[in-house]
């Protein structure tokens, strides 16, 4: 256990008592994250505002019953994930497609011609944000969240292996469609 | 090893890098992933791969940009969701002004901690119960609301070890501040408004002193 991570849960237990700079500090130290997660997640920053905003009022609500057993980023999250999946299920609009139809590059190109336009940290950019939902949410908690095999299945509510799987077939097509770009990396 | 054990354990060395990078591998899982980096001459080259994810993954999720305001509008909502602060009972100067501090905009925070830090050294110089060395910090409520008092805003560069001994040696009294611009709410012990302007000229006299404007003069000040 980090020095970091002893601060964020002396703030969450000073958050139990009332206290609410405790609150606007983890919100300071843990927002950003949060955002991006939810943003990636959704496709969309509007919701990732309201998500981002709703998961620490429910730090605020939820902290007496904060038991500590995971870090407390993973705590949050966890929530953020329960709330992304909830609204999205909830609100099935058309504009989130809208949003992830305008990141796509228009019909002139195939992917793979576009891709072989830019270098290959582009590219690998490209492909990364390209991946099916469950497999780029594992690689983003995985290299920008910092979280752990375990960590990940607390937040994604899913066992230790299917964590595994999914990283297992998210590095597979990332390689895959590297290849298929001109970018052999050996595997797989 | 055959090939299909071969490709398996590198399926696995695979799936394991991330968690290696990130530093979050640990015990028998660590332990091989390492022994694969220093045996198998692919291992390095995939490591590579794996760091370029790493940079990809990265970039994309800095890109993405979370509101300036979030910070301000998240304390409305706070404040929304659980009312107004209460006033701690006993709470010391300090802790009001540390408050006050948290609830000002994101924007005009780091402008505020300045003045906050001087506020720090202020209330160092005093003893508990209000009482300092050299001045009295503040009294009752009561007192306070009745007190004549003058806006006072300190020149950045000022010396504290010069405001508190002039402070101390015309018994006036810091009673609220800083504002988010950095104005203190200063206490002045006059009887009437002759004395109110002369206590206010002599502040602003003070090479510390930026700005000095009248607040609530004595009952007789008109």
């Amino acid at each position: 256990m980090t020095a970091a991570t002893e601060t964020d849960r002396a703030l969450v237990d000073r958050v139990a008592k009332g206290d609410r700079a405790a609150v606007r500090l983890l919100f300071m130290r843990h927002h950003a994250r949060v955002y991006r997660f939810v943003a990636r997640q959704t496709g969309s920053e509007m919701m990732a505002d309201d998500i981002a905003n709703e998961v620490f009022l429910e730090l605020w609500r939820q902290a007496p019953g904060f038991e500590g057993r995971s870090e407390v980023s993973t705590w949050l999250l966890g929530i953020a994930r329960f709330k992304a999946l909830s609204l999205l299920r909830k609100k099935k609009e058309d504009w989130i497609d809208d949003e992830a139809a305008a990141a796509v590059p228009d019909g002139a190109d195939t992917p793979e011609v576009v891709t072989m336009k830019e270098d290959k940290a582009a590219a690998l950019r490209r492909l990364i944000d390209a991946l099916p939902e469950e497999h780029r949410t594992v690689i983003d908690l995985a290299y920008y969240q910092g979280q752990s095999v375990t960590e990940i299945g607390e937040v994604l509510d899913i066992p230790v292996a299917t964590v595994k799987t999914r990283m297992f077939y998210a590095r597979k097509k990332l390689g895959e469609a590297l290849k298929a770009a001109g970018y052999d990396r050996g595997w797989p | 090893m055959s090939a299909a054990e071969k490709m398996s354990r590198r399926d696995e060395m695979e799936t394991l890098l991330p968690f290696y990078l990130n530093g979050s591998l640990e015990g028998s899982e660590l332990e091989a992933v390492e022994e694969w980096l220093a045996s198998d001459p692919a291992a390095l080259a995939a490591l590579g791969e794996a760091e370029a994810e790493f940079s990809g993954t990265s970039a994309a999720n800095e890109a993405i940009r979370p509101p300036a305001d979030a910070l301000s509008r998240f304390a409305k909502a706070l404040e929304a969701e659980a009312g107004p602060v209460r006033k701690p009972a006993g709470s010391s100067f300090l802790a009001q002004a540390w408050a006050r501090f948290m609830a000002v905009p994101v924007g005009v925070a780091w402008a505020a901690a300045a003045v906050l830090l001087a506020l720090v050294m202020v209330q160092s110089l005093v003893q508990p119960g209000g009482k300092g060395k050299d001045f009295e910090i503040a009294g009752t409520e009561d007192d306070l609301a009745k007190m004549p008092f003058a806006l006072v805003k300190f020149k950045p560069d000022a010396k504290m070890s010069d405001i508190s001994a002039f402070l101390g040696g015309n018994g006036l009294k810091i009673i609220g501040g800083p504002t988010a611009d950095g104005v203190f709410r200063l206490g002045v012990p006059a009887a009437n408004a002759a004395d109110y302007a002369k206590q206010l000229g002599l502040i602003a006299a003070q090479p510390f002193s930026e700005t000095v404007m009248e607040g609530r003069k004595p009952a007789d000040g008109g």
